[in-house]
Order: structure tokens, then sequence, then C-alpha cells
């Protein structure tokens, strides 16, 4: 991940020589987010709060993910059956391809070559190729599998099979589950801590989270969060946990080390997808207000930007950030 | 043979009409306000009394609950069949009502699950409500019929909101 992160530092300075728009920026502070209704996908600046570029996408986008060479986001679309390639410098899609039959989540992996998907009706971890978008190999994971997270150290990635009431563990190499661990109710978001120790699990249903130890593959605690967690994420040092409370406007603040919820900001109506920058900036996609909230530091209670993005937005992802 | 074949397919049946919890990964929004000229007490005293929602929803001939805090479950009862509701979070200091869906029934409104918040604040010459919802379309496969698909969902909450908030503004005038 550190090799991927110098070529997408020279890639995003390859995007900023080609378009002076992106002069401002600072590296690990381009979150790409995607609204599903407004089908785009928006580059916003966290260090300045603005838009940097915007790019058409097919119908209903839902997950993101970067590529490690830094000038490609794969974008799935459950509706269509389908990921999109996105030429980040180009700023445009390049190709669409059949993934499966209602893609979701997805990770790249195998430095850029292959691609994971979640496949939410067909119950399955799915790996592409990512250069022809061909199916390599297929998981069976269980019901309705969300989000998707991959530990590449490991070798795992964590599915989170919202309709099974669990999270899978597949082994990357032989793409077998070779754990299936119970969690809260309706688990959707997933995020790892830096070192890979614990996995942390958004479940919607039963408003809280669910702290995988993922050596011993089991839960060992279970902290209510607020109505209808949505998103996940970890600061860059594994410090605080940010959780999305979808239904009550809210994020959480958690402490790993405490596990309890520290703070809660007010972060509009309906947020979901949320990330950290590499310099702490946390992002929220406020889903009904058609707009991303940006706070300077991890406990903040308001909002220093507020900007507006196409209708819809959920899923996001830093580009040069520091993605577990 | 015969009862097995009718047990066979009352099973598909209730399978294709009632596919549980399960929703499809695209939500969709419907949100709307109106301007009630009675204060902002009087408005949220009608909202909060979450059983008797029967009273000034047009759409809903009959309600009940089981209480009136989180933890309530709300049985309403619309033209085609009924739904059941959870009542999530109750702030009466900032007059606001966040509920789920728990039993859909798609013959009743084309959605498989919805979240709604209801908020009042005080606004010049009284209240404002604003009604917001969260929702999937009915039927949550790639290919949904017409009657089922996003816009239909749309179509049946934009419908189900207007309609609540005329009926809470004529409640809130007697």
């Amino acid at each position: 991940m550190i090799a991927s992160k110098s070529t997408l530092c020279a890639a995003l300075a390859g995007a900023m020589l080609a378009n002076a728009s992106f002069s401002a920026t600072s590296a690990g502070e381009i979150v790409a987010v995607v609204s599903q209704q407004g089908a785009r996908l928006t580059l916003v600046d966290a260090a300045t709060g603005s838009v940097a570029a915007e790019i058409g996408l097919p119908r209903v986008p839902a997950g993101i993910a970067g590529s490690v060479d830094g000038r490609t986001l794969f974008v799935t679309h459950p509706d269509l059956g389908l990921v999109s390639r996105v030429d980040i410098a180009e700023r445009r899609v390049t190709d669409s391809f059949k993934a499966g039959a209602e893609p979701f989540g997805i990770a790249v992996i195998g430095e850029g070559r292959s691609l994971l998907v979640s496949d939410w009706s067909a119950d399955a971890l799915i790996r592409l190729d990512a250069g022809t978008g061909r199916e390599t190999a297929r998981a069976a994971v269980g019901r309705s599998p969300a989000g998707l997270v991959v530990d590449e150290r490991g070798g795992r990635a964590y599915v989170a099979d919202r309709e099974s009431d669990q999270v899978s563990v597949v082994d990357l190499a032989t793409m077998r589950r070779i754990a299936a661990i119970p969690t809260g109710r309706a688990p959707f978001a997933l995020a790892l801590s830096p070192d890979g120790r614990e996995l942390y699990v958004a479940n919607v249903r039963s408003n809280d989270l669910s702290v995988i130890d993922t050596a011993a593959l089991s839960e060992v605690s279970r902290i209510r969060v607020g109505l209808m967690p949505y998103g996940v994420a970890v600061t860059s040092d594994g410090s605080r946990i940010a959780v999305t409370n979808q239904q009550s406007g809210k994020v959480a603040m958690l402490d790993r080390a405490g596990r309890r919820v520290l703070a809660e900001m007010k972060a509009g109506d309906y947020p979901e997808g949320v990330v950290f920058t590499a310099d702490g900036r946390l992002v929220v996609a406020v889903w009904a207000e058609d707009r991303l909230c940006i706070a300077g530091r991890a406990l903040a209670s308001v909002c220093d930007y507020r900007v507006a993005v196409a209708p819809g937005p959920r899923m996001m992802v830093v580009l040069d950030g520091d993605r577990p | 043979m015969m009862l097995q074949r009718l047990a066979f397919a009352a099973a598909l049946l209730l399978l294709g009409l009632s596919p549980v919890t399960a929703h499809g990964p695209t939500p969709q929004k419907a949100d709307d306000r109106v301007t009630i000229a009675a204060p902002p007490e009087t408005v949220w005293k009608l909202i909060a009394a979450f059983g008797s929602i029967a009273d000034w929803h047009p759409l809903v001939k009959q309600s009940k609950a089981t209480g009136e805090a989180a933890g309530a479950e709300r049985t309403i009862t619309l033209a085609k069949g009924e739904l059941v509701e959870g009542l999530d979070e109750v702030d009466a200091g900032a007059r606001r009502l966040s509920y789920r869906l728990s039993k859909e029934n798609v013959e009743a409104l084309p959605v498989s699950f919805y979240t709604v918040t209801i908020e009042v604040t005080p606004a010049a010459g009284g209240s404002e409500v604003s009604w917001g919802a969260r929702f999937y379309r009915a039927d949550t496969t790639n290919e949904p019929p017409e009657n089922l698909n996003d816009e239909a969902a749309v179509a049946a909450m934009t419908d189900f909101i207007r309609q609540g908030l005329e009926g809470l503004k004529k409640a809130a005038a007697k």
C-alpha cells in the first residue's frame, strides 16, 4: 500500500499539471464521491472544500474503489450488473463491463491486477481481471453481501452479509470462505484498523457497531452507536472510529481503546458514507441533503465546509489516503 | 399430490408477495413540508400520538400502537392492506419523530422498506412540518414491473407524505 501511495501521488501530480483546478490540492485530500441518483462522480478537495472535477457515470452508481496506479477508479452499478472504469486524468468513463448480477462493494487487489466485487443478489464475492473484466474466481458468502474491505497483508477479504447478520472472511489465495462471524442485525459497512487486528462492522438494524478480533475471528464487543449506522471509518493512527448514524442525522466518534462513543456531531439529514483523509479530516456524505460535510478533525462539533454535490451521495474513497 | 401441489403454489405465492425485510441497494428519497397556522405544540401532539395517525391521515383507515415511546409498534391500515411500523426515536424537545417499516406489504404501499422522520419547527404564523422518507422500490430485482419499480415507489411515498401533511393541516385547524 505504501508503493501505491507514491504512484497515486505521481498520477495526481500529473492530473494537477493537466488541469489548473487541482493546483491548490495537497496530497491525500482529494475525496471521490459517488452520487447515486445524480449518476455522477465528484472529486472534492477536502482541504479547501471545493469541487475539483465532476465526471458523468452510467445510471445508479454505488460502490467505489481506487486503483493502485492512481489513474483509475472503479464504480459498481448494481441495477445494471456493471462495473465502470473511470480515467481520473481524462475525467471520463473509459469502459463498463459486466460483473456478476448486482455488484455492490468493490476493492482493488493484487497491485491493480484484480478487482473484488460483492454480488448482492448472487450471494458471492467475485474476483475479476481488472484489465478485461473477466471473472476469475467466485466465493460463496452469505445473503446480500454489501460492504467489502481487503487486508492484503493478511491475505483476506471481509464481506458484510447484510441479510445473514454475519461477516464472511474469504481467503484471497484460494478464494474460499474461511469463516462466518455472527454480528448485529443487518451489517452493511466495514472498516479495518490500520494494523489489521480489528474489524468494525456497522449494523444497520440493531443500531450498533460490532468489533471483531481478526486473529480470533470472533466478535469481541458490540457498542450502541445510534439509529441506523450506515458508514464507518478509522483514523490513520487507528485511535478513533467514526460511524454515521443515518436516522439520527449524526456522526458518532468512538475511541478504539475505550470502545465507547466519545462525541457526536450533527452532520445533516441521512449521513451515509464516511472517510478520513490523510490529514485527519472527516468527510461525510449527507445523502438527503446532496452535500458533503467536511470537519477539520475527528472530534469536531460542526462541519467546516458543506460542499454541494450531485443528488444522492453515498460511497466515497480518498484518492491518496491511508485506506487500510 | 393435489394438496402438495397446492402447498407448493401457496409457498411460491408467499415468496413472491412478501420478500420480508430484504431490499436492494438503491434507496429513494421523498420529502415535503407544509406551513400550518397553529402553534408547534398543537401540531406536535397530533404527530406524537403514534397510534392515532388514522385521526388525521386521509390514506390511513385505521391505526393502533403498542405505545408512544421508542420501541413501540404501530399497525396502520391503508385501502389495500396493513403495514407495521416501529418507532425509533421521539424527541419531544426538538418535536422530532423517527420510525421505520417493520413489516412490508407491497400491495398496500409499493415499497420494500422505509425510514421516516417528521419534525415540527416554529415558523412565521405558526409551524412548519417537514416529512422526509428514505425507501426502496417494492421489487428489488433488476427488472421490476412498472407497478413495483423506483418510479412507483417514489410516486406512492410522495403522495402519502403530501396527503399526510394536508391532513395534519386540517386536523390542526380544528
